[in-house]
């Protein structure tokens, strides 16, 4: 009896819980809806379990959504796509609920399936859903439409391919403008399915429409169309069709149209084409980058370098260097930082002489000005700069303002500069390096915030490896041995850090008879935190040392430090008491 | 569990990770063998360096730490309020939790008004954890674990530290150590003072307080509570300060706020005050952690406990 019974009792689990007052339980049952159909077998999910959900979707969201997404996944569990249809009416429901995210889901989920449906079934059952929702009296439905034709199309036979091109126009006029929205977002991919004539026609009179809806939020919409259809169209239909339209949106009377336009115009202007973007987007752009609206330059702005690669640099210069000049010194702070951000690249594309005349200056404003990301913006990209114009001229004029960037407020700028020295130690050579940045790199040493003295010790490192030990032993390794008497703990310690940073560069002499008596006399200091630190380094300069020395002088350091009264000190002198062991034992 | 397994955990809660609900029970019952063993007054040691409210801005924390440095290198002292109102309660105070238990000696964290079970149903701890986890199991390892924080601490007999400020049951530092802390912060008295009560200029001995527990206390109250012990001035937490620190009633108490730009929204800067091995005062002021250097965006709208 009880196995007779088996196949009732997931059904009625289902319909309990989906019953349940508790929203999770109601959840976990959709969520596990292809158990319960596995084990009611295709018919009985077929007729009992699909018109089940059918009736059932009055429910909380959540629930909805989990349901509309578990259907998309649900042909193999109805018996495979000639089955499929029977899946259509519960999502054609959702498609016309009131929350968005599950309408999205519904149609996500009709779209999978429809994609797999035989042609004839789309002809009997998928297009039949989208025209009812197309014509439903609430607006959801009509919304939910919209992302259908793009499935329906092209199965359906010429005749009702041109009811669904005119369904589709008076969905782009409809009266809400929540579905002319959706009408507009889905046009791209709807067009993809039309053919080259009524491409030409009839999708760009609908595309026209939307071009000039009133409501500025559709048109928004439109301006992504315009890359998508110019993508479909052929190079001279667009530059007749589309180009014309992208003109009118850089002029249009809301920022926010004319924003959408400054960020998408450089994949506008690879749909039209390089010849015909120049003619005719260059001025466009031109107004966009000296737009009234910050939002719109901010975006204009970080686009500048992308769009100049594909002018001549003639025209660059010509044209948007102006404007770019103009931007460095813009009243917001956002586009100053946008144009921070990506000024560095055109270097390359203006070439030499035009980068020193023109770009050099703004450059120079922007390392000066006064909101710190503008100024991080320009250092972190310094790297492109020297390409071009050469290491003389750039030490010349921007060194004295990577100097005074050097003591700058805000750590971020000061890490920038740090991370940035050991490039230009390399391209100025040692003489240079000397006279102006010795300085400043062991000042850094000394810094308030950790991870700048964190990164001037790597910084150290890198120069020692950049210009050899000898220079390291004159003009480092004194300046930072006599750091190690600051009576402040941290300092201690960021120059423990520098020695076992140093010391492998060094070589086992130096730091034999430099660096390691002031590491053991570290560990005679009376902040705990340094003599665990003094353990670190220890096991670090290990594999460095002779084993005479480390016999000698580390190992008796190492077993004091191991009877320390601190528990973290003792812990770290043991692992460097262990690591010692296993050196010694494996030679 | 051994310590590779809590430097692995550490390095997990570092990437803002959660642990698991096991780890997590097991990590609390080992924070309680060492939290239990703590005074109400614990004595803490310099150098270190003093942090104030922490709620749960679990990348601002680290933009603490990358400013006052990695902990076991520098020694640490939280005075509280590690939960709420920010988005990653969790890993903020489960990676505190994590280095109390690596580095005992290294970090002290005593108890903020927001360890506490009524709070954190309220400001967002509670909600955080069925979230995440999907039951409320984490939440009742940690709340029972506040229960042992300490409720104040004695920085070289010199610097009194507590999360909200003096209590008028409170003359001595004796009284404060015969407290049974372990229970829920109760609605008045001693132990509730200490976490809820504020400085306030314009009151002269004891007010009332607008929070609706603890008391306002005056300059001469602070004066004489630094003489009685012998101290050198209070450090405390629990109020908001634009500049990150406050000193007030001529340098007897200093306010430590470190939640820059609180709750995402308030613009203000945060500090720790970082204190060497002779009671050098050093203030060390931040910003919030640069956008890019955060995890993914929230998208769910702030909750409504914000402000």
């Amino acid at each position: 009896m009880a196995t007779m019974d088996e196949p009732l009792y997931p059904i009625a689990i289902l319909i309990d819980e989906l019953k349940n007052e508790d929203i999770q339980l109601r959840l976990n049952s959709i969520r596990r809806l292809s158990t319960i159909a596995r084990a009611l077998g295709e018919e009985r999910t077929r007729k009992e379990l699909i018109p089940f959900l059918s009736e059932n979707n009055d429910d909380e969201d959540e629930v909805l959504l989990a349901m509309a997404e578990e259907l998309g996944v649900f042909i193999p569990y109805v018996g495979g796509v000639e089955h499929a249809h029977v899946l259509l009416p519960p999502l054609e429901t959702l498609c016309t609920v009131e929350e968005t995210c599950v309408r999205d889901k519904a149609v996500e989920s009709l779209c999978r399936i429809g994609a797999q449906m035989k042609e004839s079934d789309i002809v009997d059952w998928f297009v039949p859903v989208v025209k009812r929702l197309a014509a439903g009296e609430w607006f959801t439905a009509r919304v939910s439409s919209c992302g259908l034709f793009h499935i329906a199309y092209p199965s359906s036979p010429d005749q009702l391919k041109a009811e669904l091109r005119n369904i589709y126009g008076q969905l782009c006029q409809d009266d809400m403008p929540m579905v002319r929205r959706a009408a507009a977002s889905n046009l791209g991919k709807f067009a993809a399915t039309v053919e080259q004539t009524y491409l030409k026609t009839e999708v760009m009179s609908i595309f026209d429409d939307l071009t000039q809806d009133d409501q500025d939020s559709v048109r928004l919409l439109a301006v992504e169309g315009c890359a998508a259809l110019g993508k479909l169209l052929e190079p001279q239909d667009c530059v007749a069709h589309i180009l014309p339209v992208i003109v009118n949106f850089s002029q249009d009377k809301s920022w926010r149209v004319r924003y959408m336009v400054a960020n998408q115009l450089y994949e506008l202007c690879e749909a039209a084409g390089p010849e015909h973007s120049r003619e005719h987007l260059v001025p466009a752009y031109v107004r966009l980058l000296r737009d009234n609206e910050a939002e719109v330059r901010i975006a204009a702005a970080g686009k500048v370098t992308k769009f100049c690669r594909i002018l001549s640099p003639q025209l660059a210069i010509q044209h948007i260097l102006p404007c770019v000049k103009e931007l460095s010194s813009d009243s917001s702070q956002h586009v100053r930082s946008a144009l921070a951000s990506v000024i560095m690249g055109m270097a390359p594309v203006l070439g030499k002489d035009a980068t020193i005349e023109q770009l050099l200056p703004i450059f120079l404003s922007l390392l000066k000005d006064e909101f710190p990301d503008v100024r991080l913006n320009i250092i972190s990209k310094l790297d492109q700069v020297n390409q071009v114009i050469g290491i003389d001229l750039l030490s010349q004029s921007l060194l004295p303002a990577i100097v005074e960037l050097a003591e700058d407020r805000h750590w971020r700028v000061r890490l920038a500069i740090i991370e940035y020295i050991p490039l230009l130690a390399s391209q100025l050579g040692v003489g240079f390096f000397d006279d102006k940045l010795g300085a400043l790199c062991m000042q850094w040493l000394e810094d308030k915030v950790f991870s700048i003295r964190d990164a001037a010790a790597n910084n150290l490192k890198r120069l020692a490896e950049e210009f050899g030990p000898d220079w390291a032993m004159q003009h480092i390794i004194p300046q930072v041995l006599e750091k190690i008497n600051n009576p402040h703990y941290l300092y201690r310690m960021t120059i423990l850090q520098a020695i076992s940073l140093l010391a492998p560069v060094m070589g086992a002499e130096i730091t034999c008879q430099q660096l390691l008596p002031v590491v053991i006399n570290s560990s005679k200091d009376r902040v705990p935190n340094i003599k665990f630190n003094v353990a670190k380094v220890l096991q670090a300069l290990i594999p460095i040392l002779d084993q005479s020395v480390v016999e000698k002088n580390v190992k008796p350091c190492l077993v004091e430090l191991s009877e320390d009264p601190d528990v973290d000190v003792r812990y770290y002198a043991n692992q460097a008491l262990q690591a010692c062991d296993q050196i010694m034992m494996s030679s | 569990m051994g310590t590779s397994d809590l430097d692995r955990q550490i390095e997990q809660l570092k990437r803002c990770e959660p642990l698991t609900e096991a780890e997590v029970k097991a990590l609390c019952l080992k924070a309680m063998e060492i939290l239990v063993e703590e005074s109400n007054v614990q004595r803490v040691d310099a150098p270190v360096t003093i942090c104030g409210d922490i709620h749960g801005q679990f990348y601002d924390m680290k933009e603490l730490f990358k400013v006052g440095g990695d902990c076991p290198k520098t020694n640490y002292l939280f005075l509280g309020d590690f939960v709420d109102r920010g988005f990653y309660s969790v890993e903020t105070f489960l990676l505190l939790l994590a280095l109390k238990v690596r580095y005992p000696d290294r970090i002290t964290l005593i108890r903020g008004n927001h360890e506490s079970r009524q709070i954190t149903q309220v400001y967002g701890f509670y909600d955080e954890c069925l979230r995440k986890y999907g039951s409320v199991n984490v939440w009742r390892y940690c709340t029972d674990i506040f229960d042992y924080l300490s409720l104040s601490a004695l920085i070289e007999n010199k610097i009194f530290s507590v999360h909200g400020g003096l209590s008028p049951n409170i003359t001595t530092l004796d009284q404060i150590r015969v407290i049974d802390r372990k229970q829920e912060v109760p609605h008045d008295g001693a132990m509730c003072d200490l976490l809820w009560s504020d400085p306030e200029d314009a009151v002269d001995g004891w007010g009332l307080s607008p929070r609706g527990a603890g008391f306002l206390f005056g300059g001469n109250v602070v004066s004489s509570f630094n003489h009685t012990n012998n101290i050198d001035y209070i450090c405390r937490a629990h109020q908001l300060v634009m500049e990150g620190f406050k000193w007030m009633f001529n340098n007897k108490i200093v306010t430590v706020w470190s939640a820059p730009n609180y709750c995402y929204r308030c613009g203000n800067v945060a500090a720790i005050l970082e204190l060497d091995e002779n009671l050098n005062k050093q203030f060390r002021v931040f910003e919030a952690a640069p956008h890019e250097s955060r995890g993914v965006p929230s998208k769910r709208p702030a909750p409504d406990y914000f402000l």
